[in-house]
């Protein structure tokens, strides 16, 4: 306890003053001779010990009041200034580390980083004028402090402008850097005041406590002073959204996705009910709720059907906690658009299964299927306009003439997606002689690996596929288990194709190959457009491909990769503190990256035509800006948070004490920004209740 | 004429002061009480000086050799007693008039009324703890030897008004009227019935009970040294402290007082010592008027 005014200490000594008026007021009372007697006297013992307590009463009140005005006018303070004086006592170099972590953002009115603000304000007030000190705002990425100087105002600035993250912060590797500062006064003592929740994920407890060189050059420990911004909580409760898949729910119909979050209760309390929701801007398109254990995490499924296609920007939210930043996470979406693709059918036939487009017009018409399909037969199919149509499958089909390859060529270089498989019907001269300029490689004979109505062995001689490039995004889903639907199947026949296109060499892509090698999935770009060839067919002719599991999906995959509505690129996951590395295709340009807050990142274009931009410093949903300065929904991307920075599970004191050393750490109080009442004014209030009481009892 | 307490205290001795109440009243009184003369003998009474000679009873001097004096029913129309209680505690007075002054000075009044209607008056005085006895006599000339006897009353020693009540049980005839005027503050716990014992002997009794505003209301502030008028006691108190407590005690008593007297068919007057004595007169006589 400190006094502003000691001196006034002195007034205390009036608090004798009822005791000695006790011990020497002998006036002498009126004598007065009175008949009734008999009634004075029985009052007098009638009321004697209530007489004797409320003079008792009298004599503590205003001995109370004689003693609580002097100590008011001291103006006592009570322990944590005193404290903090104490600590700095002795003149050191000091380093001030403000964390300014996700964490800190935590608030229960007032947040943590608010009063780790007036902390560090505090701590600079607290410095004797002979200290030099520094400030280091502790950020996932932060800045060398400048060396100790005695600028107060620089760094009341500093501690003034400094906001808090949303990335994570290493306290130790900040106290490091410190340090290192600290070393560059030439004071013998340092210390280290570290402003922080004290969250467990802000120290590397495992790494050597900070030190400084000492006077001789040999490592010391510098104090440490530990203003706790969140003392007297044993826990900062708190649940978030820790991961987020977003897949698509074929089930519920085209362009209808399922959104899984996975929540995870950091608390010490069960959340119950809460909300988890799908938003686009101010439209909630699904709602859920939610219960999850102290210490649990659970997932939740929230289904949302997109009326159209495009790229959809939203977020999936939590109901908020005392830390909103964790309880929502943005989303970049790539809904598919409804495609029109026409499939000219080389092989008609009238029993349906053994028809040539029987398959694959039940693959591309399934339910969910955002593929509107039109099947003609060869001559009709040839005759009708392409560009009615974002996709053509030429299955088993005769070559068309050449102004109808003309008119497919000029489809694809416009956009179009040309499917192709092969068949009895397909010719290789004329197909290579014709459709040369669309084919991914010329085609060059047609190899039977094994005779399916002769040979008894034809299942176990009939080829399989054997490398299947599950990188690119066409076969990326055919991983695991669903790889045996692709490797499974049989192959009797199949179209072996030339080592590649002497129109454009290079241009085509082998994604799949049968045992020999031969290629059995061609791609390749041309103009706007993409080709595909499968070398075999697509009925139950050469294979038994259309059986299998994995026919559907992978048709319906050519239509959305063939229209380019499947995206090639990989689910860019960044997080808060990285930087994200965007590579664009084609035509495809970067000229700036906006964040959530509409400031631009930084953007750096790399020598293999990759941009990285960032680090990213806030969660949300990213734009990339094109050359033409709109947004390009094929690059754009969301940023998430660390969810290591959402367990807010603190290291106890005792912990930092033993790790730092306890000769060198001083505990101070975190709670400065919590209203504090000087002693005084209690005192003065205490005095006006006792001055109240007495005038009471002497009414009596 | 109504005289207030402070105008007949500055009237000297009993006499004036019983006058001037005694016409205060007869002027507030509209028609005086006739009382017929009996002659039927009731009881013999031994001879003391002052009574008439012709009722002196020779056939019963020849027996005893004893002079006796024989007394019929309704020999007078009243045969009053005033008992007045001249303790040290009648002495206190916070005002113009002490207990004892007033009481006299009612006492007086009353025996002018009832001489004047030819009734008997005596006198009971309790003074300096003895007994002061003053036979009723109906003759004018007996007024005087009244009223210089109360003027000369002081007052003195304890309170004992049950040793009066017998007393007066013994030697007053029964069917008297027996007045009391005390301030009651008698520490024996029974002297209050053995007063009112005295109606159970077919006797007419009305009590005044003589207050001082003081003690009604206890008005003191300072510390004071309460000193007992009638013995050693004293004790010193904050008066403040004890006030209400007092106050609840001596109400107590009046009401207990009052009651005891409702319930033993005696009446009952209180009087205050700064109040109009006539106005007490005319109460308690309109009061008896009615009964009657």
């Amino acid at each position: 306890m400190t006094f502003g005014n000691p001196w006034m200490l002195l007034g205390a000594l009036g608090a004798f003053i009822p005791l000695l008026v006790h011990l020497f007021d002998r006036r002498r009372p009126r004598p007065h001779p009175f008949g009734p007697m008999a009634f004075v006297l029985r009052s007098q013992k009638r009321t004697a010990s209530r007489l004797k307590l409320k003079r008792l009463l009298l004599y503590a009140l205003r001995t109370l009041i004689l003693l609580a005005i002097p100590l008011a006018l001291a103006r006592p303070e009570l322990s944590r200034d005193a404290q903090a004086a104490q600590i700095v006592k002795g003149p050191a170099a000091t380093a001030i580390i403000l964390d300014a972590s996700l964490s800190m953002r935590w608030t229960d009115g007032t947040s943590l980083f608010e009063r780790g603000r007036d902390e560090a304000r505090d701590a600079l007030k607290d410095l004797l004028p002979e200290e030099p000190a520094t400030v280091l705002v502790c950020t996932s990425s932060p800045a060398t402090p400048p060396p100790p100087g005695f600028d107060r105002a620089r760094l009341r600035g500093l501690v003034d402008e400094a906001k808090p993250t949303y990335g994570a912060a290493d306290l130790s590797r900040c106290m490091e850097m410190a340090s290192r500062s600290l070393e560059e006064n030439p004071m013998a003592a340092k210390r280290l005041v570290v402003v922080s929740d004290m969250a467990a994920s802000a120290f590397r407890l495992e790494a050597p406590p900070p030190t400084v060189k000492g006077p001789t050059g040999a490592p010391v420990k510098p104090e440490v002073v530990l203003r706790d911004v969140a003392e007297g909580r044993e826990a900062l409760n708190n649940h978030a959204i820790v991961d987020l898949k977003v897949e698509p729910a074929l089930q519920a119909g085209p362009r209808s996705f399922q959104f899984t979050f996975t929540v995870r209760n950091f608390g010490t309390e069960p959340a119950k009910d809460l909300e988890a929701a799908v938003r686009t801007g101010e439209t909630t398109l699904a709602k859920g709720f939610v219960d999850v254990p102290a210490g649990g995490t659970t997932q939740k499924a929230l289904t949302v059907r997109f009326p159209q296609g495009g790229t959809v920007v939203g977020q999936v939210t939590l109901a908020s906690d005392s830390l909103v930043e964790d309880d929502r996470r943005a989303f970049v979406l790539p809904v598919p658009k409804a495609l029109k693709a026409l499939v000219v059918n080389g092989a008609p036939h009238a029993t349906r299964y053994r028809d040539e487009a029987f398959f694959v017009d039940a693959a591309l018409t399934a339910p969910g299927s955002p593929v509107e399909v039109a099947v003609r037969d060869s001559e009709v199919g040839l005759r009708e306009d392409f560009s009615a149509y974002d996709l053509v499958l030429l299955l088993n089909v005769p070559a068309p003439n050449p102004e109808e390859a003309a008119r497919l060529e000029a489809f694809v270089e416009n956009g179009g997606g040309l499917f192709l498989s092969m068949g009895d019907r397909v010719n290789t001269e004329d197909y290579n002689q014709r459709l040369g300029a669309v084919l991914p490689r010329p085609l060059r004979v047609v190899r039977t690996s094994a005779e399916r109505d002769t040979d008894p062995e034809a299942e176990t001689k009939a080829a399989r596929l054997a490398q299947v490039k599950q990188e690119h995004v066409l076969f990326s889903p055919f991983t695991g288990r669903a790889e045996e639907g692709l490797i499974g199947a049989r192959f009797y026949r199949y179209m072996l194709l030339e080592a590649d296109n002497p129109a454009s060499p290079g241009a085509s892509q082998v994604l799949a190959t049968y045992e020999d090698g031969a290629p059995a999935v061609a791609v390749m770009r041309k103009g706007k457009g993409r080709v595909a060839m499968f070398t075999s067919t697509v009925d139950r002719d050469w294979s038994d491909f259309a059986i299998r599991t994995s026919f559907l999906p992978l048709m319906q995959r050519f239509a959305a990769y063939l229209t380019g509505s499947l995206e090639e690129r990989e689910e860019v996951r960044v997080r808060v503190g990285e930087l994200v590395t965007l590579r664009p295709e084609g035509a495809q340009k970067v000229t700036a990256v906006k964040a959530p807050d509409g400031s631009e990142l930084p953007v750096k274009e790399q020598p293999d035509g990759s941009v990285v931009a960032g680090p990213v410093l806030e969660p949300g949903a990213y734009s990339v800006l094109g050359a033409d300065g709109k947004m390009q929904p094929a690059l754009s991307f969301a940023a998430m948070l660390d969810p290591a920075e959402s367990d807010l599970t603190r290291v106890p004191q005792d912990t930092l004490t033993a790790y730092f050393g306890e000769e060198t750490v001083k505990a101070s109080s975190g709670d400065e920004d919590r209203p504090t009442v000087p002693l005084w004014t209690w005192l003065i209030l205490a005095a006006c209740v006792a001055f109240f009481f007495e005038g009471t009892l002497l009414r009596k | 004429m109504l005289l207030d307490a402070q105008t007949l205290a500055r009237l000297k001795g009993v006499k004036l002061r019983a006058r001037a109440v005694m016409e205060g009243v007869l002027s507030g009184l509209h028609k005086s009480p006739h009382q017929g003369q009996s002659v039927e003998f009731a009881e013999h009474k031994e001879y003391a000086p002052g009574d008439e000679l012709r009722h002196l009873d020779w056939k019963a001097y020849g027996k005893f050799d004893k002079y006796y004096v024989k007394r019929f029913e309704h020999e007078t129309n009243l045969r009053s007693v005033m008992v007045v209680d001249a303790s040290a505690s009648m002495g206190y007075g916070s005002g113009a008039m002490n207990k004892l002054e007033v009481a006299t000075t009612l006492a007086g009044a009353l025996c002018y009324l009832l001489v004047r209607q030819q009734d008997a008056a005596g006198l009971a005085l309790l003074t300096g703890g003895k007994w002061k006895d003053v036979p009723p006599r109906a003759s004018a000339g007996h007024l005087n030897v009244l009223l210089e006897t109360l003027d000369a009353t002081a007052p003195g020693g304890g309170t004992d008004l049950g040793s009066a009540a017998d007393h007066l049980a013994e030697v007053l005839p029964r069917r008297s009227t027996v007045i009391v005027l005390s301030d009651l503050l008698d520490e024996k716990q029974d002297a209050l019935k053995r007063v009112l014992a005295l109606r159970q002997r077919k006797n007419d009794v009305s009590l005044f009970h003589v207050v001082d505003p003081a003690e009604l209301t206890f008005p003191f502030d300072d510390p004071t040294l309460f000193l007992d008028m009638e013995g050693e006691g004293r004790i010193e108190v904050n008066p403040r402290e004890i006030k209400e407590s007092y106050l609840e005690e001596f109400h107590a008593f009046l009401a207990s007082v009052k009651a005891a007297c409702a319930e033993a068919d005696v009446d009952y007057e209180l009087v205050r010592t700064d109040e109009k004595l006539d106005d007490v007169l005319l109460r308690y006589l309109g009061r008896r008027g009615r009964r009657k």
